[in-house]
């Protein structure tokens, strides 16, 4: 193990005793411009990992900041949680990893998106591994990024009716499993069933209003 | 095999034309793998020195579906998969036998979910099951051995195959 974790007996130590006034600044924030560190909605400490959480679209301005000023030229992933019935800021939080080589910081940048708003800038401009990261992401909850040049299905059949990793998405999905045709050999020619019509969907291809309340209900904790 | 000292000179021997043919299909299966997960494993670990099905006469992998009369499913199928699936088997001439190896192709295993066909057998016909996860080479084995069973007693005009 090369990383430089602070040893944890040093950590139990020092929380108690002195409640520091000001935290040493993280030193990519500390480098932001004022005008960027003005959209930070939140800076979040986790495991020695750093990450900023901003609002659509202000991730933009700061993702293009890190990538040119500070030089994270290196993208780990882009991809999105959906926070459905939970008391959040929006609905969906899209996630940027990213990375520096010469010194092997990662950071990650949080962006709140609006399920209204359903669209979010591209960063594929910035780095090119983003249209895989994109195009999953939009393959699994819809959200459209504006200026991806390809955004394609990724994952799922070209004419899957609906972006599964919603959470107002069924696990067991509307039935498209079912959805072909049995052959069978009989006399040597194959006869097959016909498939049922894929299921309706509703809005962006997902849910009713039922189904919502439903979640809702289910992902509050227990004994409220 | 000493075989020709016993029948010398030019021999003859009465067979029915039924048996005769379902010995030979059922010496020599062609498989055609179509392994899509970690079960595929298991299906290679049979097909290489170890556990050897050339004892059986099912050795000649095709990797053309073509050329092959015994598919064997292993692993899991997605809906996008599927699709796939069917044209493979349909390129199958007959006759032709269907393994489905494992949980996840018998019945989707654990993977309840939208993107896994819940077993191949409600859209492809199925002759034999090899049930764990993953079986182990010995089961494929004895699923060979199943269809061998299958292959003997079929009868040439039962229209099955298309005769
Ligand atoms: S049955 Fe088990 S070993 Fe086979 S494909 Fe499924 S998970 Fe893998």
């Amino acid at each position: 193990m090369t990383d430089e974790r602070p040893d944890p007996a040093d950590g139990a130590e020092e929380a108690p005793s002195t409640p520091e006034p000001a935290p040493a600044q993280h030193p990519v924030s500390a480098a932001l411009t004022p005008a960027l560190s003005s959209t930070i909605l939140a800076t979040l400490e986790h495991q020695g990992q750093t990450a900023f959480v901003v609002r659509s679209p202000d991730q933009r301005a700061l993702l293009e900041h890190l990538r040119f000023e500070q030089n994270f030229e290196y993208l780990k992933d882009v991809t999105a949680i959906d926070f459905l019935g939970r008391d959040t800021v929006e609905r969906f939080q899209l996630v940027y990893v990213l990375h520096r080589l010469t010194d092997h910081l990662t950071i990650r940048v949080h962006a709140w998106l609006s399920e209204e708003a359903d669209e979010a800038p591209s960063v594929v401009d910035l780095w090119d591994l983003a249209r895989w990261g994109e195009r999953e992401t939009h393959d699994m909850f819809g959200i459209v990024f504006d200026g991806n040049p390809d955004l394609r299905r990724l994952l799922m059949p070209e004419d899957y009716p609906a972006f599964p990793l919603l959470k107002d998405y069924p696990l067991k999905g509307r039935g498209e499993r079912r959805q072909f045709p049995y052959l069978q050999p009989r006399g040597g020619e194959m006869v097959e069933g016909t498939p049922p019509p894929y299921p309706v969907t509703i809005g962006r291809g997902m849910h009713t209003p039922d189904y919502i309340e439903e979640v809702r209900r289910e992902s509050r904790p227990k004994g409220e | 095999m000493g075989l020709e000292s016993l029948i010398s000179g030019e021999g003859f021997l009465t067979t029915k034309i039924n048996d005769l043919v379902n010995w030979a299909r059922k010496s020599a299966l062609w498989p055609m793998p179509f392994g899509t997960a970690c079960c595929a494993i298991e299906m290679m670990a049979t097909f290489s020195g170890r556990y050897d099905i050339s004892r059986f006469g099912a050795e000649v992998v095709r990797f053309s579906p073509r050329q092959s009369d015994l598919l064997i499913v292993s692993g899991r199928i997605s809906i996008k998969m599927m699709p796939v699936l069917q044209k493979i088997y349909r390129q199958m001439p007959e006759p032709k036998w269907v393994i489905s190896m494992g949980a996840c192709a018998s019945c989707g295993g654990v993977f309840d979910t939208y993107t896994l066909v819940q077993g191949v057998d409600q859209f492809i016909p199925v002759d034999v099951y090899v049930p764990g996860c993953p079986p182990r080479p010995e089961s494929l084995l004895d699923a060979v051995f199943e269809i061998q069973q299958i292959i003997e007693g079929e009868k040439l005009d039962s229209g099955k195959h298309g005769s």
